[in-house]
């Protein structure tokens, strides 16, 4: 398949693993912030899952399982590429945000109806400047990920990942504030 | 509760994952508590935006075409199991065998319904779920509630639907459209889910092997839960209708969406 694929079965991968491809092509576009990128990546992600297709185990989730495959795709690309300019590692917020001193900026409800109408591509520019870990577990958690699931997806501890969005999230908060004004 | 427990549980509450018994204590301290009262219209609003305005990157029709021309048509053996599990199997074989023989005849003859015709309502389900979140306009009429979907039916169906949830939300209906399930037309209502997708199918019920046994009360149906291919389905009739609830969320979100519907019907 594609790069190398192929060789692989689809023994325990039924057809409705391509079902997910959308979600996986989104959180791939928000890691890689490229499509040429995202689409290299989702490619990679379906290979590399009908390769290990012996391993999934049929009735269990799927979805959180590409997730996971996709994840470590994109960790062994990033190792791969030294110079990669973005801010933050893999598992940090923005040193910026997480610096950043707790403003009261959400402190009355002028602000709050201000938040409300941010515009799309302000939302998604202030996702971008968090880290790739704060992103990953943000939208895992917007494609309905439970706890356990982001938990399996991430390879942490559940506490791990309630501590990780919460930061991910605040962060995201300060960020918005900017577009928010 | 306390503030720090308070804002712990903020989450889990919106995502209606607070055990039952914590939410009551939530609620006590969020309508004395300011601070965590306004921490929880932050995380709200936070929310709202990310699921309503963030902008969606679904992968192209290009990709799509290449990975599905691509699939493998079929499974290929990659491993010798027999020669590593085959000793150890064999007492399983053969009361695999026996129950093969035994159990078929006595459905058959206690219930007189097959598990693979109860299968196949299931099949039908997750297949019309699939056809429609993939299609490229798979609502015919969108919501403006309830009272906009339901008149939208009349003249393209043969029977009322009779779905009286609107929505809410938790679980906002977006809007409907005319389906088929098995032989048949069906009313379609898509419900949302943070960003996923429901799918309600309401149908003439006669003559479909409507299961009868592993029922579990849900509202004022009872209802079969499934799992396929990691899809969870609730089936369950109501007088002459049948329904049949599909989706990608976890089941105890699925079954949530189904009281507030069976508990209407």
């Amino acid at each position: 398949m594609g790069k190398g694929g192929g060789s692989g079965g689809a023994g325990n991968l039924g057809r409705e693993a391509l079902a997910y491809v959308d979600a996986l092509h989104n959180l791939a576009r928000y890691l890689t912030g490229s499509v040429q990128d995202a689409e290299d990546l989702v490619q990679e992600t379906y290979v590399r899952a009908l390769q290990a297709d012996q391993q999934f185990t049929p009735g269990t989730n799927l979805k959180a399982w590409l997730f996971r495959i996709l994840r470590n795709t994109f960790i062994d690309q990033y190792r791969r590429r030294r110079n990669d300019p973005t801010i933050g590692g893999l598992d940090t917020v923005d040193p910026v945000a997480q610096d950043a001193a707790h403003e009261d900026w959400l402190r009355d409800d002028i602000v709050l109806d201000r938040l409300r109408n941010v515009v799309a591509e302000d939302i998604e520019k202030a996702l971008m400047q968090l880290s790739k870990e704060a992103r990953t577990v943000i939208l895992l958690d917007l494609e309905g990920q439970t706890e356990t699931e982001v938990a399996e997806i991430l390879g942490c501890a559940v506490g791990t990942v309630k501590s990780r969005l919460a930061r991910a999230r605040e962060a995201l908060r300060q960020r918005l504030k900017d577009y928010a004004r | 509760m306390d503030c720090r427990e308070a804002q712990l549980h903020l989450m889990d509450a919106q995502r209606g994952r607070l055990r039952p018994e914590l939410q009551g204590a939530l609620r006590a301290h969020l309508d004395t508590c300011a601070v965590c009262s306004r921490a929880e219209a932050e995380e709200q609003v936070l929310t709202e935006i990310l699921e309503r305005r963030l902008p969606q990157h679904p992968a192209s029709i290009a990709l799509k075409r290449r990975l599905a021309a691509q699939w493998p048509v079929a499974p290929v053996a990659t491993r010798s199991w027999w020669s590593r599990w085959g000793a150890s199997l064999v007492p399983a074989l053969v009361v695999a065998v026996v129950l093969l023989v035994a159990l078929p005849a006595y459905f058959e003859h206690t219930n007189g319904v097959r598990k693979d015709d109860t299968s196949g309502m299931v099949r039908e389900a997750v297949n019309n779920y699939l056809r429609l979140i993939s299609s490229q306009h798979p609502l015919d009429i969108a919501s403006g509630g309830i009272h906009q979907v339901k008149p939208w039916f009349e003249g393209r169906l043969d029977f009322a639907p009779v779905v009286s949830f609107e929505g809410d939300q938790d679980f906002p209906l977006k809007g409907g459209s005319v389906g088929y399930f098995l032989d048949r037309k069906a009313a379609v209502f898509v419900y949302g889910r943070r960003l996923h997708t429901i799918t309600l199918f309401v149908f003439r019920a006669g003559g479909l092997p409507w299961p009868t046994r592993g029922l579990e009360a849900m509202g004022r149906a009872s209802a079969s839960a499934s799992v396929s291919r990691g899809f969870n389905v609730l089936l369950w009739r109501s007088g002459e209708l049948g329904y049949a609830l599909v989706s990608d969320v976890d089941a105890r979100e699925l079954r949530e969406l189904g009281v507030k519907l069976a508990g209407g019907t």
